[in-house]
């Protein structure tokens, strides 16, 4: 959570920093950019300033060069020395110089006054200047008054002869108003843009334009100018002037009316004169306001879009970072749940280990403090014996879980007899149900096929497991089932679909609980369970199990309301056909409450050849038999439940036997122990008993005695005596006499005929020798000189002879290791027995592998 | 002396062999053939020329008739040396030999008398 928060911080800091960030480099970004195009822009305008000045001051020239060189014609062509007394050439020279559209005109003297000629008298406002160029000879341009007192531009050019004392004349003048220049220089454009002045040195007018309203140029800077590149005005009027006296340019900005303008200063040639060219920035100031707004507009627009794609990435990334964290926190809870049920499974391990160790530690020492006293001695032994085998099955169990997990569990295939499977969970279960007053039932329904291929000591296991769950978590006189069902299998022909269920009325389980029951490690953890013992693996390995089969497995449960087990598998059916089973067709009456398992009894006993009626009850029963009885068409056989609704299976056998047949066998049928019973049941006239659950076979096996003409002859035991194996050749491998003569004693006594081979490579000739079928079976010893068991019967196997590969080799040996065992199987024998030998095992491997064979 | 004051005194198992064996006469007609059964000599004879093949499998067979007969005593000591001798020789066969030895002399004595008592 801390991580979490310290995480989430960081982002929101480092998002906040990198949107500051961004903003103030876009924003220094703007500053220095408008800075930048303001500079260039006033860069451009200050030369398009010199070079508009330039031109404004080449235009001046040329118009007053043209102006001069047009009175230079006149003196040169007019003006002779004759001119002061030729008042014909004077007309002459007044006509030309009206003609060329001046003002006035006029002589001037060498003493500075004038001899007008026309327009009205002349006054130099600076003659000094003036007169020094007229007397080196120069022409010049300068400025005067009139009468009026108005501005005149005068054109000076020096006269064609020397001067003489009488006629001291030393130049021709001419005026034209000052008007005449600011238009043919169009100096006053317009004052928005682009407007000029030309001043004097000491500052006066010459031409002024725009508002321009006093005489002087500085006294206008002084009132007018707020500020001139930053510094006082009357600092710009030195500058100016010492930049007029050296006749340099000149550029400077000001401030005027609030605007700035810019103004240049250049020499105009051939006066005395000084061209002020302003620009106001107003217009350019404009544009450049324009331009930084668009780019500020653009930047802005840039710096949002950025912000935008940074706020969307860190939103994203905020979202993933925040699905990690929850991966994280779910991984991590998940991976201490894991540790937590294994430390807690350690703990209830080494609990469970050490309650039945604790009991053999302390019984052993009771046991030694007392061995003089047998009784207690094995007292002790009892208990011994019995923690012992609990603290076995615990270990079992977790040797088993690890086995699992790391994946080394293998099925081991062969064929079972699911009969045999029933009566062997049945036989385990009942001392235990017994034990807590359960109630224990077992049903089956539609099984077509008794023999199946599966691991039985797995499924065993898997059924095991339930029903002691089951036991376990009943309490006493609770009520257990088992049931078995058949149906066809959508995996094919060859498969037989079985459910099984196992059902109780115990005190179930939660539904958080029931999720995680096929975990491993875990146990129901309230205080109701935490008494009952267990390692909480079984229905990991259950699961595992099942899966490993290809079937499926569910729970229905809820706490108070019992639990059910459905398993459902797809088994392939057994190969080996089943003996045929028919009986006598006996009339046979089936009583039970149960009404399906009458039906289904009743139609198993119609596979095999017999035709039974069916009754739900004691009374009914009696009622059945004594109608037959007058009918003289007496049932042969009855089969009665022992628990009935109302007179019980004994309280019925006694019933019928007294009102009618003494001699018809009556079986009871139990899924209980009968030996409570039995003496009871046998009393009361019953001749026989018979297990559930009813297969086929069981029905077959447990009537078939019945079968025999007299009633005298049922044997007592009738499975006990074995099968018949009189006559039968059996070749016996053993190298050793003793034993060899023991196998022969004990195997003749059966009715088996036998032959001995000392040693492997003898077995196999003698085999070779023969015809074929001649020996039922081969009994190998496995150590033995020459050529051992194991290769005797891979080479009678790989033998080229219709009866190699069929006839049935038993294994006899001294070892009994599991891989003993495994290898006798590789090397292609059926099975294996281990000495000593045992005539009982060993004539039923025979029999049985002999029988299946025919 | 009896067969079973005989089974008493090799340290054997007189109830579990009579269970497997239908009478005593043939427990009696077995246990004195012992006597004669010749994979004892061999296992001396391989231990002593170091072949240890034919000494496993002459301990194997000593094991697989002391199951039949329910000699216990001979069977556990039989049954250590044919697994120490299952692989090869292992330093431990050396004095399980010793050991085979002295119960088969015990055994072999307890038989003796026995017959001895018979005749």
């Amino acid at each position: 959570m801390k991580e979490r928060n310290k995480t989430t911080r960081f982002l929101k800091i480092s998002l906040a920093l990198i949107l500051v960030f961004s903003v103030s480099i876009f924003s220094a970004l703007a500053i220095f950019l408008n800075q930048q195009s303001a500079k260039t822009i006033h860069e451009v305008g200050r030369m398009y300033m010199s070079t508009t000045s330039e031109q404004i001051a080449m235009h001046f020239e040329t118009t007053m060069n043209l102006r001069l060189s047009q009175m230079e014609v006149l003196v040169s062509t007019v003006v002779t020395e004759s001119i002061h007394q030729d008042e014909e050439q004077k007309e002459i020279l007044i006509q030309n110089a009206q003609a060329r559209g001046f003002d006035h005109l006029a002589f001037y003297r060498m003493d500075g006054t004038f001899e007008t000629l026309y327009g009205s008298p002349l006054h130099v406002t600076d003659p000094e200047p003036f007169l020094n160029s007229m007397h080196n000879r120069e022409s010049k341009v300068a400025i005067g008054t009139d009468e009026a007192g108005n501005n005149v531009i005068l054109l000076g050019v020096p006269a064609g002869h020397t001067p003489t004392p009488e006629h001291s004349c030393v130049a021709l003048v001419a005026g034209l108003p000052v008007s005449y220049i600011s238009e043919t220089l169009s100096l006053n454009e317009n004052a928005e843009h682009i407007y000029s002045f030309i001043i004097r040195q000491d500052g006066s007018f010459v031409i002024r334009t725009s508002d321009a309203t006093r005489e002087n140029y500085f006294d206008r800077v002084r009132s007018l100018y707020e500020s001139v590149d930053g510094e006082d005005p009357e600092r710009y009027i030195e500058n100016l002037s010492q930049a007029m006296e050296k006749q340099e340019d000149y550029a400077a900005e000001f401030v005027i009316y609030g605007d700035s303008r810019q103004v240049y200063c250049t020499k105009l040639t051939q006066s005395e004169w000084y061209l002020l060219t302003f620009m106001p920035y107003k217009a350019l100031d404009r544009i450049v306001t324009g331009t930084t707004t668009r780019w500020t507009a653009v930047l802005l627009g840039a710096c949002a879009l950025v912000i935008v794609v940074l706020l969307a990435v860190f939103v994203k990334y905020f979202q993933m970072t925040k699905q990690q964290m929850r991966a994280l926190v779910r991984a991590q809870r998940e991976a201490e749940s894991a540790n937590r049920a294994k430390s807690e499974f350690l703990s209830n391990m080494s609990h469970d280990i050490r309650t039945p160790m604790n009991a053999i530690v302390g019984m052993t020492a009771i046991a030694t403090a007392n061995l003089d006293n047998k009784q207690q001695v094995q007292n002790c032994l009892k208990k011994i014996t019995m923690s012992s085998k609990h603290l076995l099955g615990l270990i079992n169990d977790v040797l088993d879980m690890s086995k699992i997990e790391s994946g080394k569990m293998t099925l081991n295939m062969d064929q079972v007899s699911l009969r045999e499977v029933m009566d062997g969970i049945v036989s385990i279960i009942q001392p235990q149900v017994k034990l807590k007053s359960q109630q224990f039932n077992v049903f089956i329904k539609d099984i077509s096929v008794e023999n199946v291929c599966c691991d039985s000591v797995r499924l065993n296991q898997v059924l095991l497991n339930f029903l002691s769950n089951a036991i376990k978590f009943t309490p006493e006189k609770g009520s257990i089932s088992l049931s078995l069902d058949e149906a066809e299998s959508p995996k094919g022909e060859d498969y037989v679909r079985v459910f099984l269920q196992v059902k109780d009325n115990g005190i179930g389980m939660t539904p958080e609980f029931k999720e995680k029951i096929f975990e491993s490690f875990t146990r129901e953890d309230s205080t109701r369970v935490r008494k009952t013992e267990g390692t909480g693996l079984g229905m990991a390995i259950t699961k595992c199990i099942i899966d490993a089969m290809g079937g499926t497995i569910e729970v229905i449960s809820a706490p108070g309301q019992g639990t059910e087990f459905n398993v459902v598998l797809d088994l392939e059916k057994a190969t080996v056909e089943e003996v045929d089973m028919i009986l006598p067709s006996w009339n046979m009456l089936v009583v039970d409450d149960d009404r399906q398992l009458c039906e289904s009894t009743v139609s198993s006993l119609l596979s095999i050849g017999v035709n039974a009626d069916w009754a739900l009850s004691g009374e009914d029963a009696v009622e059945m038999v004594e109608k037959r009885h007058a009918r003289r068409d007496d049932y042969q056989i009855i089969m009665l439940d022992w628990k009935l609704p109302g007179i019980d299976g004994i309280a019925t056998a006694r019933e019928i036997r007294r009102r009618v047949a003494e001699d018809v066998p009556i079986l009871l049928i139990s899924a209980y122990d009968w030996s409570d019973i039995e003496e009871e049941a046998r009393a009361a006239g019953v001749t026989g008993f018979i297990a559930k659950p009813l297969f086929r076979s069981t029905l077959f096996y447990g009537l078939k005695p019945y079968a025999v003409d007299s009633p005298d002859e049922i044997p007592e035991n009738p499975l006990e005596k074995g099968p018949d194996l009189t006559g039968k050749h059996i070749l016996l491998a053993e190298d050793n006499d003793l034993n060899w003569e023991i196998a022969e004693e004990l195997l003749s006594d059966m009715g088996l005929e036998l032959d001995r081979a000392e040693n492997g490579q003898a077995c196999l000739e003698m085999f070779q020798q023969t015809e074929p079928h001649h020996y039922d079976a081969i009994l190998m010893d496995i150590r033995m000189p020459i050529m051992t068991g194991y290769e005797a019967a891979q080479a009678i196997r790989a033998l080229e002879r219709e009866d190699a590969a069929k006839i049935p080799i038993i294994a006899m040996t001294a070892d009994a290791f599991s891989e003993d065992i495994k290898r006798c199987l590789n090397c292609g024998m059926n099975a294996h027995v281990a000495k000593p030998i045992d005539v009982r095992e060993v004539v039923r491997l025979l029999a049985k592998y002999i029988y299946a064979e025919s | 002396m009896t067969l079973q004051e005989c089974y008493l005194a090799l340290d054997g198992d007189f109830e579990d062999v009579k269970h497997r064996l239908p009478t005593d006469r043939m427990v009696q007609k077995f246990v004195l053939k012992f006597l004669n059964d010749p994979s004892y000599q061999l296992l001396c004879d391989s231990m002593e020329a170091g072949n240890y093949t034919d000494a496993f499998r002459a301990a194997h067979t000593i094991k697989g008739v002391c199951q039949n007969l329910s000699f216990t005593r001979l069977l556990a000591s039989g049954e250590k040396l044919t697994e120490a001798l299952r692989d090869g020789p292992t330093p431990e066969a050396p004095a399980l030999f010793t050991q085979v030895q002295a119960d088969y002399r015990q055994t072999v004595d307890a038989i003796r008398r026995f017959q001895e008592e018979l005749d």
